[in-house]
């Protein structure tokens, strides 16, 4: 089952049932709630996926100095924040949580390496938080966060193949 | 302009047959232990020094011996490890076209026995160089070349060298507006200027006079540098070995070395170094620009399928993104996989 998100295209078996969240068709309180772009299942847990892509070829130029500002701002790791935050209440709320969430974001820089994804996802970690605070919560908010680009993704989620359509379409002819 | 611009290695300690033609800017090499990235840096350094200074005249094999230090002086043993004898090549060229060739055995033993041509002509025109070590040694200065003169200590004569280039007297006279500049930014990141008192150098301030083995050993390095530059060692057309400059540096400091390391290059300085470190290569990836003259060189062991490992080869390339393999970049891969799995519990599997 395919899942496609502007030039990328990732393949999950279809029991992950991978579900498009961010779409105001169906998620109801898109005018006030963020989302992010796709929940799928996997060994019992959850997983929500975003995707950031300024290397799309077809990407415009003041989009990509946009992305670029929000990215070397904390912008960004606000969005994301805030995406996950909410998309945590929605499914809670809906009651479609089944085990450990965890957060994934595929982010398409080809100037992130692993030391800056490092570095991205402790930012990411700290912002949402991951941490649970002593006392208070007796349930986990997110059980890990992870910014991966094409590369670290290929690595180690290799189970769900990723790739770019234009490079397949350029291929083909 | 004076610099290498090819070196060839038969047969060398861990190279069976090596070729690189340098950038007349910036060399930088990387790979794991053991794959030779000093030895590029102490040959070349070895060539140099015999076409000036003091050791000009002398002969190749004792400076190639005094600069590696192989047990008991057998300059044989940097000979590359057969099960049969077999003949180690070190050819050099510089700008210019000049060739220098040195060949020895295994069995060579004594330095007067390396074969040396054209010696007579790769001395006549002087190679400026330094040959800037991993460990700082200004703070040990005091009394050391007397001892190294005594030979009390056994120990490689770059040491000792970088020590009586730091020694030589400051240059009189104005700076150019290059080096003017070079020796400012040098002095906004040590915040101060050496001083020498009888043998001991002292980092001079607003505070007053602190004698180097207080000061921190990455500062030092960048002072040994400000000196280099003052006395003249480093000069449009002299050659710069660096080995790790990231030793003993706080990564916020790289961003200042490498800035010091262009702006010498744009001095005219050919820059040899070697690098284990990320945010070193990431700051030359950041801070090269189309005026950058840089190199990098990936050295590593060939498998070859009868023998666990072969001998060390290079790969080039004037982009850091065209570094390959990268083994500090794939060190980091492996540790981030790491952290996803981690991140995961172990799955998604």
């Amino acid at each position: 089952m395919a899942f496609r998100e502007g030039d990328l295209e990732i393949e999950f078996p279809d029991h992950a049932a991978p579900r498009r969240f961010d779409d105001p068709k169906t998620h109801k309180l898109a005018r006030c709630m963020k989302a992010v772009d796709c929940i799928f299942e996997w060994n019992g847990d959850t997983y929500f996926l975003e995707i950031k892509d300024p290397d799309n070829p077809k990407a415009q130029t003041e989009g990509k100095e946009q992305f670029l500002r929000e990215f070397q701002s904390d912008v960004l790791t606000n969005k994301l924040t805030y995406k996950y935050r909410d998309s945590f209440l929605y499914e809670y709320a809906s009651d479609r949580i089944k085990g450990k969430i965890h957060y994934i974001v595929l982010l398409c820089m080809k100037q992130l390496d692993s030391y800056l994804l490092s570095s991205r996802s402790d930012e990411l970690r700290k912002s949402i938080p991951l941490e649970r605070p002593n006392g208070p919560w007796q349930n986990s908010f997110v059980s890990s966060c992870t910014v991966l680009n094409i590369e670290a993704w290929k690595r180690n989620l290799a189970q769900f193949p990723v790739r770019r359509v234009s490079d397949v379409a350029r291929r083909a002819t | 302009m004076s610099s290498i611009t090819r070196l060839w290695l038969q047969n060398f300690t861990a190279f069976e047959n090596l070729v690189l033609s340098p950038s007349p800017g910036i060399n930088v090499l990387i790979g794991v232990n053991g794959t030779g990235k000093t030895h590029i840096l102490k040959v070349l350094y070895a060539a140099c020094a015999i076409t000036e200074g003091e050791d000009k005249d002398k002969p190749f094999g004792l400076k190639l011996r005094n600069v590696f230090n192989p047990y008991n002086g057998a300059v044989g043993r940097l000979v590359r490890r057969k099960n049969v004898s077999s003949t180690a090549k070190i050819q050099i060229t510089r700008a210019g076209g000049e060739r220098f060739l040195a060949v020895f055995s295994n069995h060579t033993k004594g330095v007067e026995d390396i074969r040396t041509y054209r010696k007579f002509f790769w001395t006549q025109k002087p190679l400026l160089s330094a040959f800037i070590p991993v460990k700082e040694m200004l703070a040990l200065a005091p009394g050391l070349i007397a001892i190294s003169a005594k030979r009390e200590w056994s120990i490689e004569e770059i040491y000792v060298d970088i020590i009586k280039k730091a020694y030589l007297p400051l240059l009189t006279g104005p700076a150019g507006r290059d080096r003017k500049a070079l020796l400012g930014a040098l002095e906004n990141a040590i915040e101060g200027k050496v001083i020498l008192k009888g043998e001991t150098f002292f980092l001079k301030n607003k505070q007053g006079e602190l004698e180097f083995p207080l000061l921190a050993e990455g500062m030092r390095k960048l002072a040994l540098i400000w000196l280099l530059i003052q006395n003249g060692s480093l000069t449009k057309g002299s050659i710069l070995f660096w080995d790790e400059p990231e030793a003993n540096l706080n990564p916020s400091l790289m961003e200042q070395v490498v800035k010091v390391i262009f702006k010498l290059q744009e001095l005219g300085v050919q820059v040899f170094l070697t690098t284990h470190n990320y945010v070193l290569l990431k700051q030359f990836d950041l801070q090269a620009s189309k005026k950058s003259a840089i190199q990098y060189v990936s050295l590593f062991r060939e498998p070859v399928a009868s023998k666990p490992t072969g001998p060390v080869v290079a790969k080039v390339s004037d982009t850091y993104s065209g570094i390959d393999p990268n083994d500090i970049s794939g060190t980091l891969d492996r540790l981030y996989d790491e952290e996803v799995k981690r991140s995961f519990g172990g799955g998604p599997k």
